[in-house]
């Protein structure tokens, strides 16, 4: 049996009824998922909601209000928030949370949230899979979950005008209180939860006018501070079961390798030891403690052979397949405007370059794991995704198990940044799962994590300008060799769109589909999408797939494509003699929002271009040495536009062989930043991401396997290296957009550029090494 | 071997070689302490041992014996929370918060040897400490704050609204 308790109250079980009653099957879900059905869409409301309303079998409680299956209100006067959209740092929760305690007029400190179990309800309306990604949770919440809440004040006021028999718009309702002005008494939202829930849901619903918004716009405390404050948050490290062992799993030594054959006598001897089995992912070793099982694991003597698809490749038999591959025919057109052709017919190469992007590993700080517990027919999973849909198809793939019989619950994740897309380690608890009649906890080591992630893939770029005939460059070409991401994520992700008993035949089929879906935005976004004016540009991806496996990570393309882009264009200002600002702002005449990020921050950072010193340089101020450097970058990426000034110094003049940077300026617009201090917050963190990505990042391959192991060879950037950061936000009335990924792809550009200053070496491969 | 931890004596029954963290997390159930590297180099695992931060993942747990090992469990309760946690909620420093109990340990060691720290003093007792989220200069702010709370004559240390603790669910066996 199991019950859902809270990490810092202890209150009652709320979701426990919802989650128990869909993994029993029948009625009780198909009335759930009716009742839920459409509510992620653009509209909470609708006929299906109604149902809720009458039955108490959706709601936790009775007397209890669940107009729609992301709110609930109790009749303590709770509300209950439950997340469609995973918390991994970026805020979420809290944003989510004030649009609801916006519209419902209360403190967002009323909320009680849950994290939601799969379900059609929480189908993220965009990408028709439950999970979190894409920089787009608040903005994709903004209108539904404005509505939603909404609807529910609209609800409960209208049933307190029912019991006063008055007209509902004299009925106020705030901080949880109904009040009518010609009324003694007040009712709670709680004493109205049972009415509003036997009356029928309010329809056309109006939302609150900004100028009416009293938490949207401040910078409301994270309300998930204090549980990451005291140790009490729950990742899905921490998970505790009664009776519960652990695993750790033997891996390859190569990417993808192949357990041929092992001996584990000497294991099986071990202290705390239970049980040693082949599992896909290697040799699982189960035991009464990790620690014992790594100790154990360590002991086994295992042959592996390499995949054969992805063999033992070296980091350069990869770009070579690159190379071959960017010249050749074959190739996703993915931005055609003017004529390029005729233009290179008539006029001339400007400047041409090439640039690299290396393979790079998430190092989410919390590393992989998942609990499985299968017994009686049934699994239950605990794993820190963010595609709870996909866990349970691999669940249910692992264990043979129909998907009504896996239930997956949702932690806290320490560290997404696309990692968690990917389930793999949910592959992993539940196929050892089958071998033991306990629940059991597998923990990947860090250097399983380094070395098995499913990389940010390596890119190689070809740009060449083009100039006319009187001069002026006016075309863009760049070719992109990189492998479709999608290739690799439909091998999981398509079983959720699988009938519930669906087999491995069919499974894969559809994800052999992957190979079929073209083009993949995964490699093009941020180069296909550039908004300067010149009159012909072509962007072409040259699928080069080298058998690595690949998923998103943080900006995904962007996070190659704005360093190539930013660092091409200050190239041609270069060439042209120009001031990158002013060479910037001409080219984005046509984007007034491009523009005013720039303009921002540059006046933020003090940009001032010498011509005859060809550089900006820091203010005097903060510029003791007279040789720190100022570089630039702006792009746009899932909505939101960011410019950035960074500036550095090098660590020896004459021959530098390193730098610092000492502060990095930022102007981002998101549109309504729904909370300022969570945006400046997330803008500071994607710098830090960038620059660690910029400075350090590559993931090397040797014979298939992986050079990088932990943290003394696969860096992070640490506190002593840790820029100031200066971020100003664009007042705007737009609704929001992402913040999670945009303030990462152009900091490396800028990197570069101030280091082109510096130096005078224009470095195009990642990471930027001089030398 | 018997441990101290958090002010309270508990018998535990591992191996002696058996890494602190561990024992910990999975014998004492004190889950706020992290695994991130098994190397001493990320920080997530920092306990304090008689006061000295330490990295509890590659500490033998024989070499806790007789030692007095506070966990982030035992820096600050909601009710007297310890200046920086206070702080830390100020300045919302957390993201993903996987690694902010070691943060918060190694702050916690810095301000009690000094309790007025520089920049450069920060960055020498912080730099062990990874944080992939990126909240450095979040949490510098707050070891300033904090810092700045401890030598003022009303110290920061009011009890944090229950009401802003905004709990999660949390699922386990019953």
């Amino acid at each position: 049996m199991i019950r859902q308790s809270e990490v810092a109250k202890g209150l009652v079980d709320t979701e426990a009824s919802t989650a128990s009653s869909m993994s029993t099957g029948g009625v009780n879900r198909r009335s759930f998922l009716k009742l839920t059905a459409g509510v992620s869409g653009a509209l909470c409301v609708g006929i299906s909601l109604q149902g809720c309303a009458t039955s108490a079998l959706e709601s936790s409680e009775e007397h209890s209000f669940r107009p729609n299956a992301s709110i609930e209100v109790l009749p303590d006067s709770q509300v209950l928030v439950t997340l469609a959209r995973v918390e991994m740092g970026q805020g979420t929760m809290t944003g989510i949370s004030t649009l609801v305690a916006e519209e419902l007029n209360i403190d967002p400190a009323q909320i009680r949230i849950l994290f939601a179990p799969p379900a059609d309800a929480y189908v993220h309306p965009e990408y028709g899979l439950q999970i979190t990604g894409g920089s787009n949770s608040l903005s994709s919440s903004w209108l539904p979950m404005r509505e939603a809440a909404a609807t529910t004040r609209l609800a409960l006021t209208e049933a307190a005008a029912d019991l006063w028999s008055v007209e509902a718009k004299s009925v106020r309702c705030d901080q949880g209180l109904c009040y009518h002005p010609e009324k003694d008494t007040t009712l709670t939202i709680g004493q109205l939860a049972g009415l509003a829930a036997n009356r029928p849901l309010p329809k056309d619903v109006e939302l609150k006018p900004a100028s009416e918004f009293r938490l949207i716009g401040q910078s409301v405390q994270r309300l998930d501070a204090v549980a990451k404050t005291f140790g009490e948050a729950r990742y899905g490290i921490d998970v505790e079961l009664e009776n519960m062992v652990y695993a750790y799993i033997l891996r390859a030594p190569m990417i993808r390798g192949r357990l041929k054959e092992f001996d584990a006598s000497q294991a099986n001897d071990m202290p705390g030891v239970v049980k040693v089995a082949a599992v896909p992912s290697g040799v699982a070793v189960i035991a009464e403690s990790w620690w014992q099982a790594k100790q154990a694991a360590e002991t086994i003597k295992a042959d592996w052979e390499p995949d054969p698809v992805v063999g033992e490749p070296d980091t350069a038999d990869i770009f070579r397949l690159y190379e071959e591959r960017i010249t050749q025919s074959g190739f996703d057109r993915v931005r055609e405007q003017g004529d390029l052709d005729d233009l290179a017919a008539e006029g001339s190469v400007a400047l041409e370059a090439e640039y690299r992007a290396p393979f790079l590993a998430h190092a989410t700080l919390e590393p992989q794991n998942c609990v499985a517990w299968l017994r009686d027919g049934k699994c239950d999973i605990w794993a820190p995704t963010q595609g709870p849909d996909i866990a349970r198809f691999v669940a249910q793939r692992e264990t043979g198990l129909h998907r009504d019989d896996v239930q997956v619950h949702q932690t806290y994740i320490g560290g997404g940044f696309g990692r968690r897309l990917s389930q793999d380690y949910v592959a992993d608890a539940a196929s050892v799962a089958v071998h033991i009649d306990r629940p059991v906890k597998v923990i990947w080591s860090r250097e399983d994590d380094t070395r098995h992630d499913i990389y940010r893939p390596g890119s190689l770029h070809r740009l060449k300008a083009y100039a006319r005939k009187d001069g002026g460059i006016d075309g863009w070409q760049h070719k992109i060799a990189a492998p479709k991401v999608i290739t690799y994520y439909i091998e999981d992700a398509a079983g959720v769109q699988l009938p519930g008993w669906a087999g491995g035949t069919l499974t894969s089929m559809v994800a052999s589909l992957g190979r079929l879906i073209t083009p993949d935005i995964s490699a093009f976004e941020g180069a296909d999408d550039i908004a300067y004016g010149f009159g012909h540009i072509q962007v072409d991806h040259h699928v080069a797939d080298a058998g690595i496996p690949v998923t998103y990570w943080r900006a995904v393309g962007h996070s190659f494509n704005g360093f190539v882009v930013e660092s091409f264009i200050d190239e041609l200002a270069e060439a042209n003699g120009q001031d990158p600002l002013a060479y910037r702002l001409q080219l984005l005449s046509a984007s007034p929002r491009h523009q005013a990020v720039l303009e921002k921050v540059a006046a933020i950072a003090g940009w001032r271009w010498d011509p005859e010193q060809k550089r900006s340089l820091a203010p005097a101020a903060r510029n003791e040495s007279g040789n720190i450097v100022q570089g630039l970058a702006v792009h746009k990426s899932f909505g939101t536009y960011v410019a950035q000034i960074v500036e550095l110094e090098l660590n020896n003049v004459d021959e530098p062989t390193d730098y610092r940077i000492s502060k990095v300026f930022c102007a981002v617009d998101c549109g309504t930043a729904v909370n300022p201090d969570i945006v400046r917050a997330q803008m500071e963190s994607g710098i830090i991401f960038g620059i660690t990505a910029a400075k350090y990042g590559d993931i090397e391959f040797d014979k298939g396997r992986v050079r990088q192991s932990n943290f003394h060879d696969y860096q992070l950037l640490r506190m002593n290296e840790s820029p100031e950061i200066e971020v100003a936000i664009i007042d705007s009335d737009e609704a929001p957009t992402g913040v999670g990924e945009p303030g990462l792809p152009p900091v490396a550009a800028a990197i570069g550029n101030a280091l082109f200053v510096a130096t005078g070496q224009r470095l195009r491969q990642l990471p930027l090494r001089l030398g | 071997m018997q441990l101290s931890v958090n002010g309270s004596l508990v018998e535990v029954a591992s191996p002696p070689d058996t890494p602190l963290l561990w024992v910990v997390r999975d014998e004492l159930k004190l889950k706020g302490s992290k695994y991130g590297c098994g190397m001493g180099l990320c920080g997530a695992c920092t306990m304090h041992m008689n006061g000295t931060p330490i990295r509890a993942c590659i500490t033998p747990v024989s070499a806790a014996e007789g030692m007095k090992i506070t966990t982030i469990e035992g820096l600050g309760s909601k009710d007297e929370p310890h200046p920086l946690q206070s702080a830390w909620l100020k300045h919302s420093v957390p993201q993903c918060g996987y690694c902010q109990s070691g943060q918060l340990m190694s702050a916690a060691a810095l301000l009690a040897q000094h309790p007025q720290p520089s920049d450069s003093q920060i960055d020498n007792a912080m730099s062990g400490n990874i944080c992939r989220c990126g909240t450095y200069p979040n949490i510098r702010k707050a070891i300033h704050t904090a810092a700045t709370a401890e030598s003022s004559p009303r110290p920061g240390s009011d009890p944090v609204n229950a009401a802003s603790t905004s709990a999660v669910q949390y699922w386990e066996q019953s």
